[in-house]
């Protein structure tokens, strides 16, 4: 057993916090909203500076302009981000994809796109969720239909967050129909301006935009653009949720270490820090978000040793997001009437950060699956229950 | 960062399971639990045969020689399987005050006797409980509530107060003014009202100042997170195979999304609390700053364990309510283990300032 960090580890935090301290946050324009993950705003020079040092593509193979660097590093450097409260919403996305094209990508994706994500510019919006395909992602209706070397994709995505500011979607389509049910599904990295591509901004409830519909109106793409072989897109997708849960939360327990710390600070401030309540309330979180940290680190752990993961990421997936709920939603009972203020206005406090992250976190539970069905994946894949009889 | 236990760790705990499988099975838990004095002695003795009683004293005052860590992972075997005995008090609390005192006799005397499982040593430390005092002429008044395992301990360590500050004194039970009371409690642990009444302490029964007592209540107030933490595991394991195998209307109960949501929370409570108790442990092991790391290991265990014990008794409806089922004792286990050492509410307390609030 050893809970600590390697000197390497220890070392490259260090070089992070030093890159944070010469680059001040203020320096990086915002282009898209932060939707309270934790890993802050969308901001294309952000993710350029982390490109600059080399940061994006660290653990890629050599021969894909890596530098195979152990995976703890991407894991310290989420950290020390998410702790300073940076802008590198897209990070865990392209980590994913490139990871995805590293493994099993046709080389016009190696080719074109991994050099892209290396330079910070490629980003992705995921197009899976369709109006009448949510949690039953398999109702799915886009259809890419094969057409010589091209396919010509049909359908309308909906909820596909930055797809209006991202560079790439990656848009999950039927193929064709088969017998299973899972089988005949084929992913595709889409190139935003595709002509018959119709991306439209869809306002939230905290007034900005963060969602997008898209209309896809017989889009050609080429063949060598499906990532991974044709009919097989739904088991390299429940690969990619699997890791989605787990490097999309990942900077959750940091981020809300951040604003715990705030949280403190203000009660010491106004003096609520004396009400025995709130103190523990306060020392309640900080326990908990202690305990999401280490539910993340032995699933990292697991998936660095490569053993098996059964529930690991999905019950941390839900810790983290109720845990974030549950601290915005302490923040608003400890801001009073200050609470409802908005960034910007007069007389806010804590820069609006609550009320954006009380909303925000809402949405949490929902994204990449819901915390029901999460549950019921613990349940039965983790637990051996029984699966409940569905419909083909 | 590593969460597998090392080989060595893994061969304890794996030697651990089957010899309390073997030696205290359910049923005998179950008897042990009802009878009066609630003490097995065979399986005492069984244990200091295999040196856990000594765990944490060194070779050449006849122990085992084992870290914290070791301990912690053995007792959470011992709260899996329902283990009684005063193990927490006399091999954890006791032994780590004695360890860290300064009186060398008593060490020499008591930690070799207690390594081998022939003596006992109880603990009246809390303060809130307790409200002993010496005189100047060195008589011991007061009385300390919710002593475990008083009626066997050969003595008990006490907190008292003399001359203004806290002392640690070694006082035998057999001794002239002292009275032990048993208190009734819901659960299989045996506690005790013990009176002083002018009780005398000569200077060989003095362990030092309170130094040794911060850090002997850390070891206790891990090893009751373990005990939690395995009663937990065992908790939600009883759980889900009542749910694969009850069957209600046709199907398995573990079949309806309700029974499964809340066997998925049993597992992230158990998850959760087990990551904070072994990176606490660990650190405390290491000798790095560990007293947020364990207040908030107790402090969080103690809910969220607690929380595993009652959604049980829900899944398993009207058997769990029944005294032949096991989940109770688990539960009762958890209560009182949440109580030990630091309640909640101490150790959130602790926390709060740890993170800053002033
Ligand atoms: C902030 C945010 C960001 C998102 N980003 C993206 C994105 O980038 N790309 C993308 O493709 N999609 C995205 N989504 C969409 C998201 O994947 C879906 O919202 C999600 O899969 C749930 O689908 P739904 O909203 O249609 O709800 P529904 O599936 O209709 O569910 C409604 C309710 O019914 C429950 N329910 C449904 N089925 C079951 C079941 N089998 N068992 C128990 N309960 C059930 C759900 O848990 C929920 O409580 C995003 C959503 C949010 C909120």
């Amino acid at each position: 057993m050893e809970f600590g960090f390697s000197p390497a580890e220890t070392a490259f935090a260090e070089e992070v916090r030093g890159f944070l301290r010469e680059q001040p946050l203020e320096r990086f324009p915002v282009d898209g909203m932060d939707a309270g993950y934790g890993s802050g705003a969308h901001s294309r020079a952000f993710m350029k500076a982390l490109a600059e040092r080399g940061w994006i593509s660290m653990c890629w193979p050599v021969a894909y302009g890596g530098q195979e660097r152990p995976m703890f590093f991407k894991l310290v450097l989420f950290e020390e981000l998410a702790l300073a409260g940076a802008p590198f919403g897209p990070l865990a996305g392209s980590w994913q994809t490139a990871d995805a094209i590293i493994e099993y990508g046709s080389e016009r994706l190696r080719r074109e796109v991994l050099p892209a994500v290396a330079r910070g510019e490629a980003t992705f919006w995921q197009g899976y969720s369709e109006p009448d395909a949510g949690s039953d992602l398999l109702a799915l209706k886009t259809e890419a239909r094969r057409d010589g070397d091209q396919y010509v994709i049909r359908g309308h995505k909906i909820w596909s967050s930055h797809a209006g500011i991202a560079t790439h979607g990656l848009v999950f389509t039927r193929t064709s129909r088969e017998a299973r049910r899972s089988r005949g599904f084929s992913m595709f990295v889409v190139p935003n301006g595709t002509p018959g591509m119709d991306i439209r901004p869809i306002r939230s409830l905290t007034g900005g935009v963060y969602h997008y519909e898209v209309f896809l109106d017989d889009v050609r793409v080429p063949a060598d653009l499906r990532l991974g072989p044709e009919g097989e897109g739904f088991q390299a997708l429940l690969n990619g949720l699997d890791s989605d849960r787990f490097w999309g939360r990942f900077y959750k327990a940091p981020a809300l270490e951040r604003v715990l710390r705030r949280l403190v600070e203000h009660a010491n401030t106004t003096g609520a820090s004396r009400d025995p309540a709130l103190r523990r309330r306060l020392a309640a979180m900080a326990a908990e978000i202690a305990a999401l940290r280490l539910l993340f680190y032995r699933a990292a752990c697991l998936l660095r040793d490569g053993a098996p993961i059964s529930y690991e990421t999905a019950v941390a997936k839900v810790y983290a997001d109720e845990t974030g709920q549950k601290l915005a939603r302490l923040g608003m009972d400890l801001l009073g009437p200050w609470a409802p203020l908005r960034a910007g206005s007069r007389e806010v406090r804590l820069d609006g950060e609550i009320s954006h992250a009380y909303l925000t976190s809402l949405g949490h539970t929902i994204a990449g699956g819901t915390a029901e069905v999460l549950r019921t994946t613990v349940a039965v894949r983790g637990l051996g229950l029984p699966a409940e009889p569905r419909k083909a | 960062m590593d969460f597998r236990p090392s080989p060595a760790q893994q061969l304890l705990v794996a030697t651990a399971r089957d010899f309390l499988k073997k030696h205290c099975p359910p049923e005998r838990v179950q008897r042990v639990a009802l009878d009066a004095r609630g003490v097995d002695d065979a399986l005492w003795q069984r244990m200091a045969e295999l040196g856990w009683q000594g765990l944490l004293v060194p070779a050449e005052l006849g122990g085992s020689e084992g870290s914290l860590l070791d301990v912690i992972l053995l007792v959470e075997e011992m709260g899996r399987a329902g283990a009684p005995g005063p193990f927490v008090p006399s091999a954890v609390v006791a032994t780590s005050v004695l360890l860290a005192c300064d009186n060398a006799d008593q060490k020499k005397r008591l930690l070799p006797a207690m390594a081998a499982g022939e003596r006992i040593v109880g603990v009246a430390l809390a303060d809130e409980a307790s409200s002993l005092e010496v005189d100047a002429r060195g008589r011991l008044t007061g009385r300390a509530l919710f002593v475990e395992a008083a009626h066997v301990a050969d003595a008990l360590v006490v907190a008292a107060r003399a001359g203004g500050e806290t002392q640690l004194l070694l006082v035998p039970t057999d001794r002239r003014g002292i009275a032990r009371w048993p208190l009734e409690v819901i659960g299989p642990e045996k506690l005790f009202e013990v009176a002083f009444d002018g009780a005398a302490v000569s200077a060989e029964d003095r362990l030092g100042s309170s130094a040794g007592r911060r850090g002997a209540l850390q070891a206790g107030a891990l090893a009751r997170t373990a005990e939690m933490v395995g009663a937990a595991q065992r908790v939600l394991e009883l759980a889900v195979e009542y749910a694969k195998t009850r069957v209600q209307g046709g199907r398995p109960i573990g079949g309806h999304q309700a029974i499964q949501h809340a066997c998925a929370d049993l597992v992230r409570d158990v998850d959760a609390s087990r990551g904070l108790l072994y990176a606490a442990a660990w650190r405390t092991s290491e000798g790095v700053p560990a007293v947020a790391d364990v207040a908030m290991a107790k402090a969080y265990a103690s809910e969220a364990c607690l929380t595993v014990a009652r959604r049980a008794h829900q899944i398993f409806g009207a058997i769990g309510y029944c005294e032949e089922h096991p989940l109770h004792l688990l539960h009762k286990r958890i209560h009182a283990a949440s109580l030990d050492c630091g309640d909640a509410a101490l150790h959130l307390e602790e926390v709060a300032q740890a993170i800053g609030l002033r």
